[in-house]
């Protein structure tokens, strides 16, 4: 039987096959009969936005920015834990690199206005005297426990925060669960690194600084915004500078955030431009159709 | 006549669950077996409804002692089904398994077996899957392991066919389409109109989220807006129900639209021919028997253009739309403007020229013929298809199939086939309903077996008392 090629009757005799499903069978056609139109409806790689590399490499710059800040953190809280930083400094820290922040807030975005100030601040002193009210209880939170477990734990939470860290950066959006997981572990790393600290006041000036670490992303993505040609100068600066203070705190650590920076910037770009290649998005009328209206429950 | 098939349709879904699959798999049969075939239907246990059971024209069913656990799925053991589908295939006589439906997991394990024992296989697939979420990428993966090594598959539309040549890889020659048909007999117009100046819009549908309840949310209040002599009848439930009711509250339209609730397949007919369109706003639908059944009492259709919809009916009978709310209001505004010139008895006439269930068994048999056709082949000569269905996937589906084949042949040494009895052919043709006495000396060395004979003996019983309801309700298509 010649499949899909009708039933012998002359070709100017049949006629055209439709695509239809009532009626029966088609004369002339039988139901394995493949029309040339078979197919003609999908659509391949409809949505799929074409890269290249140095996109790719710029884009992934803001990654490699935010392991070069928690790369800082994590070196203040080894110096503050070695007493190689007094509490002193570390507020002086605290207070420059607040008001830097708020410079670059009112600078990038322009809200220069009295209320939001006030309304900030407000905030922050809340936020600070709770913390200076809860400082005696950080304090003696871990004492039945050994450092190098503290050590562990805090560098676990850390590779945690970084891995589930909300990179995209859309804030207003309602965060989603990684992203909670995420802020939370960063916040038990710093109480769990402060509570090994000698001094209340210490413990305070380490948590304050925590609080301050927080606000990085929010100040990276107003630079990012205002400009992106400034927001790769600061985040080149800002790799350059955690690396010097890495390297001096330790040579293998130095190498291994240096590794980590090269395969972030340069060989995870490449990685993703060559499996681009695989990509096959298939579309066609068999698709649910899209929301093209809301759902609000 | 041609050769005398003897089948097994296998699927999780049939009665007394209903929906398209359990409708299509019920009047296949009915025909086949009209056509003189032996039809043999087996299926998972439904509530206390566990057994043999017989429908109509000695229809017999097989309900097989597996407990579903997710939306009428059984569980997916793999390799456990198979002494029981051994068994039913031999004591039947079977050549010939059909499966239905790429959901159904029983399906996809007896055309396992099946091949492994070296039946011819059939399989139609009754529904669209995209390609992009991670439950269709298994889906799909599941199919192409199925399809592998089907004899031929049937689809029941053309998108569809195209969506299942896409999934599993098959070459589109072997795969038939063959659409759904309608009992026209069953779906009649109403006799007489009440001659107002009311305009009824009919929806029947589950109302979730795919079925397109959203989209119903949007038009409903404006069409309502629109035409003040418009009313919507809801028959059918589910999870967006709650927001059908709050629009309704929202928009003061509890007068105007009327919601029944869940609608029994008996009582679809005396709702449709209360209205004068029927509204379908499926989001994706290989098919769509509900627009046939509302064609054949004589309603106009609104329908989304989604998945199958523009073949299922010519277009002076349907105005489809995009799925959009300001389309569909359009469409219905279009719908309401030709609707004078609707007459429900000849669309109903036009409705029994284009849709016949003996057609689609005829066409169905013709597929069997070719199936029967095809040669016979061992597992060596079969695994290479499965190593081609992927690296790693490949790998692991002959695994699978050596694995099958192994339990097959320590099955035939614990239980030869000649101590399976088999069931007299006899009993299916002349025997009409109740109870086939030829089966009570069942499986008596299968321990399966015995516990389906004990179970087909209670069920014995309790029909002596109360004839099976489902063979009184369904009606002929003779």
């Amino acid at each position: 039987m010649d499949i899909g090629n009708g039933r012998g009757i002359p070709a100017e005799q049949r006629r055209k096959w439709r695509k239809v499903a009532y009626g029966g069978m088609q004369p002339g056609y039988d139901d394995n009969y493949t029309d040339d139109s078979f197919l003609e409806d999908m659509v391949m790689n409809a949505n799929v936005v074409k890269r290249d590399m140095v996109k790719v490499m710029l884009d992934s710059v803001i990654i490699s920015q935010y392991l070069s800040i928690v790369a800082l953190v994590g070196f203040v809280w080894t110096y503050s834990l070695q007493s190689r930083l007094d509490q002193k400094t570390i507020l002086l820290i605290d207070a420059g690199l607040l008001m830097s922040g708020f410079l670059i807030l009112l600078l990038t975005e322009g809200m220069i206005s009295v209320s939001f100030l006030i309304h900030y601040l407000l905030n922050l002193s809340f936020s600070a005297s709770g913390l200076y009210l809860l400082a005696p209880v950080y304090k003696t939170l871990t004492r039945s426990i050994r450092s190098d477990s503290i050590w562990a734990v805090a560098g676990g939470l850390l590779i945690v925060h970084l891995i589930l860290h909300d990179y995209s950066q859309c804030f207003g959006r309602a965060p989603g669960m990684w992203i909670c997981i995420s802020l939370n572990s960063s916040i038990m790393a710093s109480i769990f690194v402060a509570s090994r600290l000698p001094s209340q006041g210490d413990v305070f000036a380490m948590m304050l600084f925590s609080l301050v670490f927080l606000f990085a992303p929010l100040v990276a993505f107003c630079i990012k915004k205002y400009s992106f040609r400034l927001h790769i100068i600061f985040s080149v600066l800002l790799m350059c500078y955690s690396l010097a203070l890495v390297y001096r705190l330790h040579t293998v650590l130095f190498v291994v955030l240096l590794g980590l920076m090269v395969f972030i910037m340069v060989v995870c770009p490449y990685w993703l431009i060559r499996i681009q290649e695989y990509k096959l998005e298939i579309n066609g009328p068999w698709d649910e159709a899209k929301r093209c209206f809301d759902i609000t429950d | 006549m041609a050769e005398r098939h003897r089948v097994l349709m296998v699927s999780d879904f049939f009665y007394p669950n209903f929906g398209g699959v359990e409708n299509h798999i019920y009047y296949l049969s009915q025909c086949l077996l009209e056509l003189g075939h032996k039809v043999v239907v087996m299926t998972h246990a439904y509530g206390n409804r566990s057994g043999v059971r017989y429908m109509t024209r000695g229809l017999k069913v097989y309900y097989i002692p597996w407990r579903p656990f997710f939306l009428q799925n059984t569980f997916p053991t793999i390799y456990g089904t198979l002494p029981i589908i051994r068994t039913i295939l031999i004591r039947e006589g079977i050549s010939i398994v059909h499966g239905h439906q790429a959901f159904s997991t029983l399906c996809h394990e007896a055309l396992m077996h099946a091949r492994t024992m070296g039946y011819r296989v059939v399989f139609t697939d009754h529904s669209l899957y995209g390609f992009a979420d991670v439950g269709s990428i298994h889906m799909n993966k599941v199919l192409q392991f199925t399809l592998a090594d089907v004899s031929q598959a049937i689809c029941v539309s053309h998108t569809s066919k195209e969506n299942t040549v896409l999934r599993s890889g098959l070459p589109p020659e072997k795969v038939f389409v063959i659409p759904n048909a309608v009992d026209t007999a069953m779906f009649t117009p109403a006799p007489k109109r009440s001659r107002t100046d009311e305009i009824i819009i009919v929806v029947i549908s589950r109302l979730v989220y795919r079925k397109g309840a959203d989209l119903l949310v949007e038009v409903i209040p404006e069409v309502c807006r629109l035409y003040p002599h418009v009313r919507f009848i809801i028959g059918g439930d589910g999870p967006k129900r709650v927001r059908l009711e709050e629009m309704r509250e929202k928009h003061f339209l509890q007068d105007r639209v009327e919601m029944l609730g869940a609608v029994p397949h008996a009582r679809v007919r005396s709702v449709l021919i209360s209205g004068h369109i029927f509204l379908n706003s499926s989001l994706t639908e290989a098919f769509c028997i509900a627009i046939l059944e509302a064609a054949s009492c004589g309603l106009l259709t609104v329908s989304t253009r989604v998945g199958g919809v523009p073949e299922v009916l010519p277009d002076d009978m349907i105005v489809l739309a995009k799925p959009d709310p300001l389309d569909m209001v359009h469409a219905i505004k279009k719908a309401i403007s030709i609707l004078p010139m609707i007459d429900p008895q000849e669309m109903h006439n036009r409705m029994k020229q284009l849709y016949d269930w003996h057609d689609v068994a005829r066409r169905t048999e013709s597929v069997y013929d070719r199936a029967m056709n095809c040669p016979d082949q061992t597992l060596l000569e079969r695994l290479p298809r499965y190593l081609s269905c992927g690296s790693w996937a490949g790998k692991l589906f002959c695994l699978v199939m050596i694995i099958d084949f192994l339990l097959w042949c320590l099955l035939k040494v614990v239980q030869p086939a000649a101590d399976i009895e088999a069931v007299p052919d006899s009993a299916t043709t002349h025997h009409q309903s109740g109870l086939d006495f030829t089966d009570t000396i069942l499986f008596p060395l299968d321990p399966i077996g015995s516990f389906l004979f004990w179970v087909y003996r209670k069920d014995q019983k309790l029909a002596r008392r109360k004839p099976c309801r489902m063979t009184n309700n369904m009606s002929d298509t003779a």
